[in-house]
């Protein structure tokens, strides 16, 4: 992954850490203390570090997910679980990215974790266990990517209706959606569900599924 | 009243339609179909400063049953969409229906799979209004159209012959479909296709 180089404009006066290679940005997503504290007790589970734009993001492997979460909630103060999402990086290995946004709230520093999950699998175990708060957000993910959170109390999808097929993030879809995938009310009492015109007048054909043809190769 | 200004007999002759449709076109009474920001102009719309007491419309009605104008505001996602219809079905008649600002109208900028694009595709629109979101003066203009084609309307003769078999009156609005039913978008005849 390479490194772009990016500066804040300098709003915030400079941070004390010397070690940032930007002296403007917040010293709140510094948090080499927490790493270290990861590496140390995970070990090789924790995959890679970095640090861009003074904000420190780990990449733990999907298996300890719960582990580190808990780790983090209940040695490291991280008692705020902000957002989680997915990501869609369409790549042949581990497609799908998940973060988790937490927030240790006496100390007020914040921590990135991510998390690679492959396409075969589509799953990862959740971490409602841990953070209460993450259920809607793993429902979220679920319906814009298709990752199944396993261990999740009630995985319904969160936007889409529930008979919808399809999973809208990932890259995919098209745009303008699939024709028929979403109907539209009846128009009179005894008749049936009406089909979205606009796709179609648009020139976007219903196709059989996302299965991706094979390549010639 | 005076008796001068009824000639001393104390009545007056008038058309039945002219009377139904005063009565119509001064006292809408809003459904307001809030969806996204549109729905802050709307109320705009009927705060003081807009006023829209001054032309009956004072009364927004969060039941359908009690409303006779639908005030689509905002974008409308095809899982609304069915709770929209449903609204609009509940509504007696008669009826009409603003689609407000670019989103309502045509989807505007939200040109997505999500969204459908412009509330047309399952209501019967009377007025259209651009504006992104339009001004509360769009509104009461749009208020004004729908109250100008009220009193164009032959009421009497529509309301008479309404489920009687008999010739229908002249369409006053462009139906979506036929009273039948038939018309209906099938997916066959849309995209060529047999499958569901």
């Amino acid at each position: 992954m390479s490194k772009l180089e990016f500066h804040f404009t300098p709003v915030d006066g400079p941070s004390e850490t010397e070690d940032s290679p930007n002296p403007h940005a917040k010293s709140t997503t510094f948090v080499p203390e927490a790493v270290k504290a990861l590496q140390d007790t995970f070990g090789d589970d924790v995959q890679e570090v970095f640090l861009y734009a003074n904000e420190h993001t780990v990449y733990v492997s999907k298996d300890r997910i719960v582990d580190v979460c808990r780790y983090l909630k209940e040695e490291l103060g991280f008692t705020y679980l902000v957002d989680i999402g997915g990501i869609d990086l369409f790549t042949d290995e581990d497609r799908y990215e998940v973060f988790y946004n937490l927030v240790n709230l006496k100390e007020g520093k914040r921590l990135r974790l991510k998390t690679r999950v492959d396409e075969e699998s589509s799953s990862l175990p959740s971490v409602t266990g841990v953070y209460r708060a993450a259920g809607w957000n793993e429902r979220e993910a679920w319906d814009m990517f298709g990752l199944r959170f396993e261990g999740h109390p009630d995985l319904r999808r969160m936007f889409m209706p529930e008979d919808f097929e399809y999973h809208p993030l990932r890259k995919e879809f098209p745009l303008l959606g699939v024709p028929g995938s979403l109907p539209l009310p009846p128009q009179t009492p005894e008749a049936g569900l009406t089909l979205d015109p606009f796709a179609a007048a648009h020139g976007s054909k219903p196709i059989k599924s996302y299965e991706e043809a094979a390549s010639d190769e | 009243m005076s008796d001068d200004i009824l000639g001393g007999e104390g009545f007056l002759t008038t058309r039945v339609d002219a009377v139904v449709n005063w009565a119509r076109s001064n006292s809408l009474m809003p459904m307001p179909m809030g969806l996204a920001c549109c729905a802050i102009e709307m109320m705009a719309f009927a705060a003081p400063k807009y006023d829209v007491a001054r032309f009956g419309s004072e009364a927004m009605r969060f039941s359908p049953r009690q409303a006779d104008l639908m005030i689509v505001a905002g974008w409308v996602s095809y899982k609304m969409a069915h709770t929209v219809r449903r609204v609009w079905d509940q509504m007696a008649d008669p009826k009409w229906c603003i689609a407000m600002g670019a989103c309502a109208s045509t989807g505007g900028m939200h040109r997505c799979y999500g969204v459908v694009q412009g509330c047309d595709n399952f209501l019967p629109v009377d007025i259209y209004i651009p504006g992104c979101p339009p001004r509360p003066e769009a509104l009461i203009h749009a208020l004004m159209d729908i109250q100008e084609k009220i009193r164009n309307q032959y009421s009497v003769s529509t309301d008479a012959h309404e489920g009687k078999g008999a010739a229908e009156p002249t369409a006053l609005r462009p139906r979506v479909l036929t009273p039948s039913g038939e018309g209906a978008i099938s997916p066959a005849t849309l995209y060529g296709t047999t499958e569901g």
